[in-house]
């Protein structure tokens, strides 16, 4: 049972990740293929925070989603000027940068061999050590961010985010600021990849820069590719679906020394696939 | 008296295309005037110009006595002109009802704070949008297809929607690159009586126009661009007549 919940809190995760990534790929049409650098700066300023004793679970997840939303704003700063292809090949050198400072700040991160211990989450000083506990921590922050995303996509500012994706001089000669409405879409798939980072680092307990490289990246893309494009299913559906993956591969007789090679083959192949056949995704629409 | 659209002196160049070149004009309030030229004349550019999505290297533009250069695209639609594209630049993916809500000047609801924390208001007033948006539909003779996304709409319907567009931005003054472009006779019929119909109630009208016929019909006044420069300013009799015109326009002589 437990590893039933172990993989319904990281699908959980990893949909406050897919609604992160959807919100600012899917709806805005911000290209970004550095949505796990920001992750990982969440993850860290958690862990750091925890370690270190200065702050308890839920100060330290605002720091984090706080870090995270002037961080996505800045990285998402370059779409304003940058479109399309440009603006990949940017975040794609972001993504380099965030890596390596991952690898190499040991100070901060643990460099390459990651950063253990990190404490569970706590309320009100109450450690959460259960796994249960720990599901109903992500079960109300991804219920809450799953909310947000179906209300902004119903709202007034849902559709100036579709129509920015679609045109910007367009929508400017509506009469509609395009620079204000990037910032803020930027600023809560932020929020949502902050939040993430925290009940990562405080359910796994130890992090390392493999889980928040250009590969993360890249998977949560796949998930809205998979998934679907602008709807709150897709965003859902794609991470669930995509992390089930590795568990019906267990069952392939693979060695496990190709198990990681073997995911990141199936992972790539339904890229193409979802690319080529379904560019709507499952539950979505084209990205 | 000032202007109401005033155009004065301005120049732009495209790297070592002078697409502007001294480039003067005013027009009234009220009424039609259609902008003609051969192609490259400028027609374009000077619309960009006026509605603040290029800078002229130097010139001005006032309207209602207001200098406008330097203001963003938006800031110019609240001033009170809104333009329509050549290329019609609809959200295809969004519905007909969707593109004309976007472009009514109400904004509430488009942050997130107001999207996040006042969700039944901003459904309210979304409500409200919607209805401000169908009767805008209406007006053009689209409110069957209000549902529609724009992707699955006729050529012909797509042009009525950028009017629908035009007119749920509220301005008063309002550029039409090409509306009458590629439309088969019942349309064409279709815009120009909507464009009259607009001029009755008080909208004042700059039209990109090659058709000749169209320009006949619906022109209070005509424009003649060439080179960028305005060659002529008069009644849309005597500008057709005008032999040398006629010879810029059809026989290419410099």
């Amino acid at each position: 049972m437990d590893y039933f919940y172990s993989y319904l809190i990281l699908a959980e995760i990893y949909t406050l990740l897919g609604l992160s990534t959807n919100l600012l790929v899917g709806v805005v049409g911000i290209f970004s293929v550095s949505q796990a650098a920001v992750f990982g700066v969440g993850a860290y300023i958690v862990g750091d925070f925890l370690l270190a004793g200065t702050l308890s679970f839920l100060p330290a997840l605002a720091v984090a989603a706080l870090a995270c939303i002037l961080l996505n704003v800045l990285i998402s700063l370059p779409s304003l000027r940058v479109a399309g292809d440009y603006f990949v090949v940017t975040s794609f050198g972001i993504q380099l940068l965030a890596t390596a400072t991952f690898t190499n700040w040991t100070a901060g991160t643990g460099g390459a061999n990651g950063m253990p211990g990190v404490p569970p989450p706590d309320l009100l000083g109450l450690p959460i050590e259960s796994t249960r506990g720990i599901l109903a921590v992500t079960t109300v922050a991804t219920l809450v961010a799953c909310l947000a995303f179906w209300l902004i996509l119903r709202a007034p500012f849902g559709r100036l985010l579709k129509a920015i994706r679609e045109d910007e001089s367009a929508v400017a000669a509506a009469g509609k600021g395009v620079l204000s409405a990037k910032v803020s879409a930027a600023a809560l798939a932020g929020a949502f990849a902050g939040v993430a980072g925290g009940l990562y680092a405080t359910y796994l307990s130890f992090i390392d820069p493999s889980s928040f490289d250009l590969d993360a990246s890249i998977l949560l893309l796949t998930m809205v590719v998979v998934g679907g494009a602008r709807t709150l299913a897709g965003s859902i559906f794609g991470p669930f679906l995509l992390l089930a993956l590795p568990q019906v591969l267990t069952f392939v007789a693979i060695p496990t020394t190709y198990a990681a090679t073997a995911r990141q083959l199936v992972y790539g192949a339904l890229l193409i696939a979802f690319a080529l056949f379904r560019p709507q995704g499952l539950l979505g629409e084209r990205l | 008296m000032t202007a109401y659209l005033e155009v004065c002196g301005v120049t732009h160049n495209f790297g070592g295309l002078q697409a502007l070149n001294d480039c003067a004009f005013a027009i009234s309030q009220g009424g039609i005037t259609c902008l003609v030229g051969p192609n490259g004349a400028g027609k374009t550019t000077i619309f960009n110009v006026i509605t603040g999505f290029l800078r002229p290297d130097t010139g001005r533009v006032g309207f209602r006595g207001r200098t406008l250069s330097g203001l963003a695209p938006q800031a110019i639609v609240h001033a009170g002109i809104a333009r329509s594209f050549q290329n019609l630049r609809l959200f295809t993916d969004l519905t007909a009802c969707d593109n004309v809500m976007l472009a009514l000047p109400d904004r509430a609801g488009e942050t997130p704070f107001g999207a996040l924390f006042r969700p039944f208001a901003t459904a309210r007033s979304d409500r409200r949008r919607r209805a401000d948006a169908l009767e805008r539909l209406d007006h053009v003779g689209l409110a069957a297809r209000a549902d529609e996304r724009v992707r699955n709409l006729s050529y012909g319907e797509q042009k009525l929607l950028t009017i629908a567009r035009l007119l749920a931005t509220g301005a008063e003054l309002l550029l039409l690159d090409e509306p009458a472009s590629g439309l088969a006779a019942g349309a064409l019929d279709q815009v120009m009586v909507l464009l009259r119909r607009l001029r009755g109630e008080g909208k004042t009208l700059l039209v990109v126009e090659h058709n000749t016929r169209v320009v006949q019909q619906i022109a209070d006044e005509v424009l003649f661009l060439h080179q960028g420069h305005l060659l002529a300013q008069g009644p849309p009799a005597r500008i057709i007549a005008d032999p040398a015109l006629a010879e810029i326009y059809f026989g290419g002589a410099l």
